[in-house]
Formats: structure tokens, sequence, C-alpha cells
């Protein structure tokens, strides 16, 4: 008999509907072949599928059984078939009459199974979802500890335990419940930060420049000796940023779950992303890739921060990957399989010292340096990569006085929970200028609109273009000044461009 | 008991080849054989030259016979089966019997499938 199973494929971030179709025929020598372009890990759903149905008190059909996954030129990976081809062998070999499986084509099976008949957590869940919520009356049959995933999503989800509660709740003895819809609203919720900005000591510029960069999601680069508070402020950044909109939560989580990185049991990554890879990092890691393309940290710090310590320690090439995405805000990865396209809209938050000793500069210390080290240590970091950093600030030494200060209560420091205020309030208003548009932040802005939104007064012009002839700025380096501006004036709730907003946005500039 | 299975397996050829008898099957040859190997039964029906696998198990609680008749025991026989063609061009097929004794030498099951390669 032949059934026909519904489950879906990821490419990327699409997904593809896939038929399962179970063959078991009356006729011929017993065998299991699974066609459908499978991968390795689809062709060993054999086995698993073999012994859980056996393991979950059925019979194991010693016939030919054929499995198609159609269509057939779109490369299948992972293990989220098991379920549907166990499902379909069950029927298809008539121990499960077909009739009380209501309706096998709006029904969706996904999951990988273990030997015992118990399914996993499986990747991809999410997408699974958002995919089925197109078709109306679907249902889903999803892993138990990945179906919370699905439950941000407006349709029926039942959570599967086992292939043998999975079958009791299609002969009606013990229906499964399914699970309860949770709106995204009630899930963003904020924890307190890990470091206030309280507690760092000094560095009012530093930290007045972070609130900018949290507020527009400008990139930031950080520049000073070690010790003096460069990484505290990366760290106390995730404490300001402003929580995900529900649309956001979404785009993020879809990333988490197709990359499996989801904590089992989570619904939704509540969370802006802060992304802080090890200065060993490799290309593919950084950007995305492998055979089957995955994606790589730029996208999974998507909407968030992607933090680089110590940036000219990282491989070059791993650092000049990052001139696409930072301008398109997204990675398009091309690999034999396909070519997938990941969003990777990140704030870039670079942290350097001004020479491999650490001290060029210094008011009291000597730099040991040569000349030649230092040249070449700044020549890790591309001039096209400094270009699209907005900001460029100095984390300078810390005078002993203000240091003891700081580690009694500062009245005057700015808390984390203050500079949230500040930034929630000037994404407030991001938000509603940008509701027509798909962008969320300033920095994202193209510049059909920065034209629209970036209204300059006369008095403001005349300031920046004395600015660019004077230091030679790109072309780029304007637009994306008049974007700082622009978060400026947002940040003191002005509806124009003033010439001090354009005047703090300048000093913010590489000025070499 | 492993000196028991060749004993096993021969009863079972031969009850294999009793029920090619009476489905009208011409025995040719009973275990062809040379260094690289063995074809249990070749058979002739209507002009189509047939190799036979047999398998034989006392009961199935340690595994299906057709489970003993893998891709590799069956590229074996393909082999053997060019080997004794020598050449000749004539229709020919590759089957399995697969025999199912009960602990007392009961045959429970005689499966003929046909055509398996």
């Amino acid at each position: 008999m032949l059934t026909k199973i519904r489950s879906t494929a990821n490419i990327g971030l699409t997904t593809i509907p896939i038929d399962v179709e179970v063959d078991v025929a009356t006729a011929g020598f017993p065998g299991f072949t699974i066609v459908g372009l499978a991968s390795k890990a689809v062709d060993e759903a054999r086995e698993r599928v073999k012994t859980a149905i056996i393991n979950s008190g059925f019979d194991f059909p010693p016939k030919k059984i054929t499995v198609n996954l159609a269509p057939a030129d779109i490369p299948k990976d992972g293990a989220a078939y098991d379920l549907p081809i166990a499902v379909g062998i069950l029927i298809a070999s008539e121990q499960l009459p077909e009739e009380t499986v209501f309706d096998l084509k709006k029904q969706f099976f996904y999951g990988e199974l273990s030997l015992d008949g118990t399914l996993r957590p499986t990747r991809g869940v999410l997408l699974l979802a958002l995919f089925a919520k197109n078709i109306t009356g679907s249902q889903l049959f999803v892993p138990e500890t990945s179906a919370n995933e699905a439950s941000v999503v407006d349709i029926p989800v039942y959570p599967v335990p086992t292939l043998h509660r999975l079958i009791q709740h299609f002969i009606q003895i013990k229906p499964l419940d399914p699970l309860s819809y949770l709106p995204i609203k009630d899930a963003l919720d904020m924890e307190p930060p890990e470091f206030d900005l309280a507690e760092i000591a000094g560095q009012e510029q530093a930290k007045r420049a972070i609130i900018i960069a949290a507020s527009g999601g400008h990139n930031m680069l950080m520049f000073g000796p070690p010790g003096t508070g460069k990484t505290m402020l990366a760290r106390a950044l995730p404490g300001i940023l402003p929580p995900l909109t529900e649309q956001e939560a979404l785009e993020v989580t879809r990333i988490y779950s197709i990359s499996g990185l989801l904590p089992p049991g989570a619904s939704l990554i509540t969370k802006r992303p802060f992304r802080a890879p090890h200065h060993g990092v490799s290309t593919v890691g950084l950007i995305g890739g492998g055979s089957n393309p995955m994606p790589g940290e730029v996208s999974l710090a998507h909407l968030g921060v992607l933090f680089l310590d110590e940036t000219p320690e990282f491989p070059r090439s791993a650092l000049e990957s990052l001139r696409q995405p930072m301008e398109d805000g997204t990675v398009e990865i091309v690999r034999a399989a396909g070519h997938v396209r990941y969003p990777a809209s990140f704030t870039l938050l670079a942290a350097i010292n001004p020479c491999p000793c650490g001290y060029l500069g210094h008011p009291k210390r000597e730099c040991i340096c040569s000349q030649r080290q230092i040249v070449k240590y700044r020549h890790r970091i591309s001039g096209p990569i400094l270009d699209r950093i907005d900001l460029h600030v100095s984390v300078s030494v810390i005078a002993v006085d203000k240091l003891s200060q700081s580690l009694k209560n500062n009245p005057n420091a700015i808390t984390s929970k203050q500079a949230k205020t500040l930034v929630v309030s000037a994404r407030a208003i991001q938000t509603k200028r940008f509701t027509e548009t798909k962008i969320y932040t300033n920095s994202q802005m193209k510049n059909k609109d920065v034209k629209r939104f970036c209204v300059l007064s006369p008095e403001s012009e005349n300031i920046l273009k004395l600015a660019s002839e004077t230091y030679n700025f790109s072309a780029r380096s304007y637009i994306r000044m008049i974007k700082v501006a622009r978060t400026i004036a947002d940040l003191d709730r002005k509806k124009d461009i003033l010439p001090t907003h354009i005047a703090e946005a300048l000093q913010y500039k590489q000025m070499v | 008991m492993k000196q028991w299975n060749s004993v096993t397996g021969k009863y079972g050829e031969d009850v294999a080849v009793e029920m090619l008898k009476t489905k009208g099957y011409a025995i040719l040859e009973r275990n062809w054989r040379n260094k690289f190997g063995e074809i249990d039964i070749i058979a002739k029906k209507d002009g189509i030259l047939v190799f036979v696998e047999v398998k034989t198990k006392i009961g199935e609680l340690f595994g299906l016979p057709e489970e003993m008749a893998g891709k590799g025991k069956l590229q074996k026989v393909r082999n053997m089966a060019t080997v004794y063609l020598n050449g000749k061009e004539t229709p020919c097929r590759i089957d399995v019997v697969a025999v199912v004794l009960s602990e007392n030498g009961q045959v429970t099951r005689l499966t003929h499938y046909e055509n398996v390669y």
C-alpha cells in the first residue's frame, strides 16, 4: 500500500514542503530503501525507524519498503524525517487504519526518533510552524522537547513524547493535548544586566557612545590600553539594549531554531543576541557555511551585537569577510549544495589596543613597540572595515582618584537602567519613523531613507561639508555620519538634526 | 551449535528443491561451486535460468532468513552466476527461498522470492 505523509525541509531559512511517500509492497524481496537525494543522516533513518517501530510494540513489516522524499531534486538533510517515515510505514503496512489518521494532507510530521521510540529534540521546528501557518487547518506533530518553539505560532501543535503515544492519539485511546498558544508579548521578559554601566569607572565619553550605538545600531570601535574597561563596557551593552519586538524576536528565533541553538524547552529568543566569538574563529565560523550551509556568528548576532575583542588578533580573511554583511545586513553563502541567504544585520563592537604592547599614548608607561610593529599591527584592520565603523572612541587610562571614587557609590554615574530608558525612547522614535519600511534602526537606513528622514538645516550641512573637506571623508562616511547625527537627535528627542548633533557625530569619527 | 548449521542448511535446500520441483522447475545443478563460492540451486523454467539462494533459519527469534541474504550475499551469487554462464547470453534471474523451521524440524514457513537482484 502507498501512503503520503507531509513534512518539510529547511534550506537556509526557506521552508519547502516535502512529501514522504511510503510504499510497502505486497510482493518482492524484503528490503528498505530511501530515495530522493537523502543525505547520510536521512539514509541512516532506516535503522532508527526499524528499531523504534519494533521497540514501540509494533511489527516491522518483512516486505519491500520504498520511501521516496519528493521533490527528488532537493537535498534532504537531518533526522527530521524519522517520524514521517515511521508513521508512513505503520499506515502503509496497515497496522494503523488510515481512517483514524484524520487528514494526512493537513498533518505535518517532523522529528528524530531514538531507538526506543522516544522523539529527540529536532532543529527547525519554528520554521515548520511558520510555514504550516499559511495552510488552513494544518496540524503539527513535533517532538515534545522542541514543541515549545512552535507555541508562538497560532496553530494546533501536538507535542509528541514517543511514537507509541502518537499512535495512541490516533487510535483515540489517549489523545494528546495540543500546546497552548503563547503570544510573543508574554514571552519577552527582561533580565538584569550582567554588568551595570555605573560599575565602570569614568569613561563618560565611551558610555555616551555606547548609548548611541545601542540606540541606532551603529558600529563602534573602542581604542585603548589594556585594563581600562573596554571589555566591561562591551559586557554592559546587552543590559542597555532595547527589548526585542515581536517581529524581531521571531526573526532571531528562526536563525537559532535552524542552528539548533535554542535551549531545550525554550520557545523564543527573548534577549537581543550578544555574540563574542574568540579571535581564533575561522571565516566559515564567522560568516556561516559548511556543505549544508549553516548560519555563522554574524547571523547569530542578527539584530544584536557582535563583539570582537582584540580585533587585530582575528584572522584577516575573517575580518574582511565582514564587509558585505556590514553593508547589506545579509550574508549570501554559496556552496555546491545550493546558495542560501541569512540575515546578518548586527551592530559591530570592536575593541583594540593602540599597539602590540598596549601602552602607546599612555600618560605614564612607556611603549616598547617599534614603529614597524605598530604600523604592522594597525594594518591588520583594513581601511574599508574602519570606514564602516561610525563611532570611534578612545577608552583612556583612568586617574586613580576617579577609580577610588567609583568604588564608593558615585551618584553621578549613569546606571544601565537610566541608559536603557534613553535607548528605549530613541528606539521608539525610530520604530515609529520606519513603520512603512522594512528596517528597524537608523543604521539600517539606505541612501533613499537618509534623503527622506534626515533633513539637515543649512547650518548643519555647512559644518558637515567643511569637515568632509578638511578630513577627506569618503562618501560612505558622509552618509554614515548623518545617520549617527540622526540617532543623537533622536536621543535628544529633536525632530530636526541640529548643528550640535552633527558636531557630536563628527567627534566620534576617526580623524586619521 | 555451529556444527549443526550445515545440517540445517542442507535440509532447507532439500525442502526448497522439492518446492521448486512441484512448481515445475527443472533442477540443473545443486551446490555448484568453485573456489570463489557456491550457488545452492541452479534451475530452469520456461527457458529462464534461475540461480537460487536458499536461507534456512530455525525460528525467527534471531532474525528473518531474508535478512541474512543481504546485498553482499546476493552480489556473490551474481558473481558466481557470471562464472557459471561463462559468456553465454541466456535469460536468467536470481531467486531467494527463505525456509523457517520449528525446533523439531517442521517447516513453518517457505517463501519464494523471484527476481530479487
